[in-house]
């Protein structure tokens, strides 16, 4: 027995040994050589230059202010909503406030108060119609009714947006739809037209290519200017006109897409008693007081309301209205006998449809 | 006595065979480790070719970084090749990634090789590498954020400390992505400096460039396969024998299902990997593609709607 613990002694205490030494070594080695921790600088904050990704937050500030035409004088405000026009409730609220505010009358002009000789009958008892991105085409006697209605110094205001493209989710999956204006027919008509694709400016921006800049022309005269140094709108249109005055053109390199050609472009304009401007995200709350977009919105409530239209225009109904309405379903013209309008020489006789009377909603 | 012999004699051949036999079996499973460490005695070092592919999340980043740490502590890794195939992803991850590509050329060489596409985030994570290859049919480029313009509405029962708390409003979130994209296009600028024929503007234009433009305007250095890229890491280390190790990304698992079809069973696998996967536009992204972007599914839609 003692022979076999004596024989098993001796590789016992070599492995002991063995393995102390390996040990030790392995516990030495590191303290010899160094830890494996790299120096660790403080890349994120080197290679960030915080000044230049800065964001310099938007000034909001200023008044919308409409001047009126005179003291005590009441104007109405028609705003087609018949054509399924493009245009929300809350950038409306910006303008109907703004005339509210200052003793006129915003009506709503609904699809039964556009049809047959009513769209004429609702024209006579406004002094101004705003039309903003209609998605369904004018019928010509409307378009007839429009002109004689600005003939008669009516002023008619036409909003223009580029096409929404809005994504939505159906049955078959998502679904990408595309809905532009069909303005064609009613801008050519008071010799408009708004180009197609939207404006952009890779140089000079409010914080996105596509809120570009425009400013008023040196020297301008135009209504829709007075007061204005630059404009941000959020996503504009080009305006093509041959006769009209521009009212705000666009700042230097700015393009057009699809066809990215760098042009000087008009995105508002008038042309006697009819004024276009090619965006409507400046009558949004969130962007009426950037830079002097609230200016242009108090210009153009004032544009609005200071037309001098001759009573009872436009005074007879074509006769394709004249027939229609002998045709139509009596049910779809409306006959109420007051009008919510203060009333005014030339208007009590005609029996005047009813264009429901809003109350501003709040801004 | 010659029987006594005999058997002796034949005893000793039989250990002799045993003895060969036992040799060669011995001698086939060393020679290779033998003629491996011969092999790697006279490599200098080792080129890490690290995968990139798939769409840029932060659980990617994570295997990434640690696989450029690795690289970086390990002193027999000389070199490093990004082997890139993406179309980007998520903003912050990008530029974690960019950092961590950044960390590792200030202390060895990084040599960028674009398989496929290198756009958006994927461009970003390359753009600190020492030389970048990439392909005439590749595409580089998109540098450029995209993101929700705004949130949906938080219903009125919801109690909110703050009228930013959950909901940025538009323009906030503009602002977020311009900066963002400032920041991108700086980089841009910084990196490929005296290389680039591009102005700000055209950068930021966010064009996606085939290897033959870009090569010439400054976007990449120049044409070349993998093989060229590692060739040129290692010869950026100073070897002229080297060890290549890859590190290629975690497979998905697979998962498979199965169903009865006119009393057959069929089984169907699905690759679980996410690099296929749709990533909802809510967090800003710079990203090549959104992939639910199919406007003739629209119109297909719309059609029979």
């Amino acid at each position: 027995m003692p022979m076999q613990v004596r024989e098993l002694t001796a590789p016992a205490a070599v492995f002991a040994l063995i393995v102390t030494v390996v040990l030790i070594g392995a516990l030495v080695i590191p303290f010899v050589s160094g830890g494996t921790t790299p120096e660790v600088t403080n890349l994120a904050a080197g290679q960030t230059n915080t000044d230049s990704v800065q964001i310099t937050p938007n000034t909001e500030e200023g008044n919308i202010a409409v001047d009126g035409p005179g003291p005590g004088e009441s104007k109405t405000v028609l705003i087609d909503k018949a054509h399924s026009n493009r245009l929300s409730d809350e950038k409306l609220s910006t303008l109907t406030n703004a005339l509210v505010k200052s003793g006129h009358t915003v009506q709503i002009l609904s699809r039964e108060q556009a049809r047959g000789p009513a769209w004429n009958e609702s024209l006579r008892s406004a002094d101004a119609v705003v039309i903003a991105n209609p998605t369904q085409p004018y019928k010509s006697g409307q378009l007839a009714g429009l002109e004689k209605f600005a003939d008669a110094g009516g002023r008619v205001t036409l909003l223009a947006d580029p096409a929404a493209i809005s994504v939505g989710g159906g049955l078959l999956g998502l679904s990408i739809q595309e809905s532009s204006a069909q303005y064609t027919g009613l801008a050519s008509s008071f010799g408009f037209a708004a180009q197609s694709g939207y404006l952009y400016n890779m140089h000079e921006y409010q914080n996105n290519f596509k809120s570009i800049y425009a400013t008023t022309p040196a020297e301008s005269r135009n209504p829709l200017s007075q007061g204005i140094d630059r404009v941000v709108l959020r996503e504009a249109v080009a305006i093509s006109t041959a006769s009209a005055e521009p009212a705000l053109n666009t700042v230097d390199r700015t393009v057009r897409e699809p066809t990215r050609r760098e042009a000087t472009y008009t995105v508002a304009a008038t042309s006697g008693n009819v004024a276009i401007v090619g965006d409507t995200d400046f009558m949004m709350p969130t962007n009426v007081y950037v830079a002097d977009n609230e200016v242009l919105l108090g210009n153009l409530a004032t544009f609005l309301v200071s037309g001098n239209k001759r009573p009872g225009a436009p005074a007879t109904p074509d006769s394709n209205g004249a027939q229609n309405a002998g045709t139509s379903t009596g049910g779809a013209i409306p006959t109420a006998p007051t009008a919510p309008t203060a009333p005014r020489p030339g208007d009590g006789p005609s029996p005047s449809p009813v264009p429901e009377s809003i109350i501003a909603p709040s801004e | 006595m010659s029987r006594n012999n005999d058997s002796s004699a034949g005893s000793t051949n039989t250990f002799y065979i045993v003895a060969v036999a036992a040799a060669v079996v011995v001698s086939a499973v060393l020679a290779p480790v033998a003629y491996d460490y011969a092999q790697s005695a006279q490599s200098e070092g080792t080129v890490s070719v690290i995968t990139v592919s798939g769409v840029i999340t932060g659980s990617k980043v994570d295997t990434l970084s640690e696989d450029l740490r690795e690289a970086r502590i390990n002193d027999s890794i000389k070199s490093v090749v990004l082997k890139v195939d993406s179309g980007g992803g998520a903003v912050a991850p990008s530029e974690r990634l960019y950092l961590e590509v950044l960390r590792t050329a200030k202390e060895i060489p990084v040599v960028a090789s674009v398989q496929g596409v290198s756009a958006s985030g994927a461009y970003y994570g390359i753009l600190p590498a020492n030389e970048t290859f990439m392909l005439s049919s590749g595409q580089v480029g998109s540098v450029g954020v995209i993101g929700a313009g705004g949130t949906a509405p938080v219903p009125d029962r919801i109690i909110r400390t703050g009228p930013d708390k959950a909901q940025p409003t538009t323009e906030q979130r503009r602002q977020q992505v311009e900066s963002l994209k400032r920041q991108f296009v700086n980089r841009v600028v910084e990196h490929r400096g005296e290389n680039i024929t591009l102005s700000r503007e055209e950068i930021a234009n966010a064009k996606t460039y085939l290897g033959p433009r870009a090569a010439e305007n400054g976007l990449i250095d120049q044409l070349g396969t993998l093989s060229v890229a590692i060739d040129h890491a290692a010869e950026m280390a100073g070897m002229e024998d080297y060890d290549i190790a890859r590190k290629e990304p975690p497979r998905g698992g697979l998962i498979f299902f199965a169903t009865t079809v006119d009393g057959q069973k069929m089984i169907y696998k699905q690759q679980t990997s996410n690099d296929a996967m749709a990533i909802p536009v809510t967090q800003p992204l710079a990203i090549n593609e959104i992939p639910y972007h199919d406007p003739g599914m629209g119109v297909d839609a719309n059609a029979s709607a």
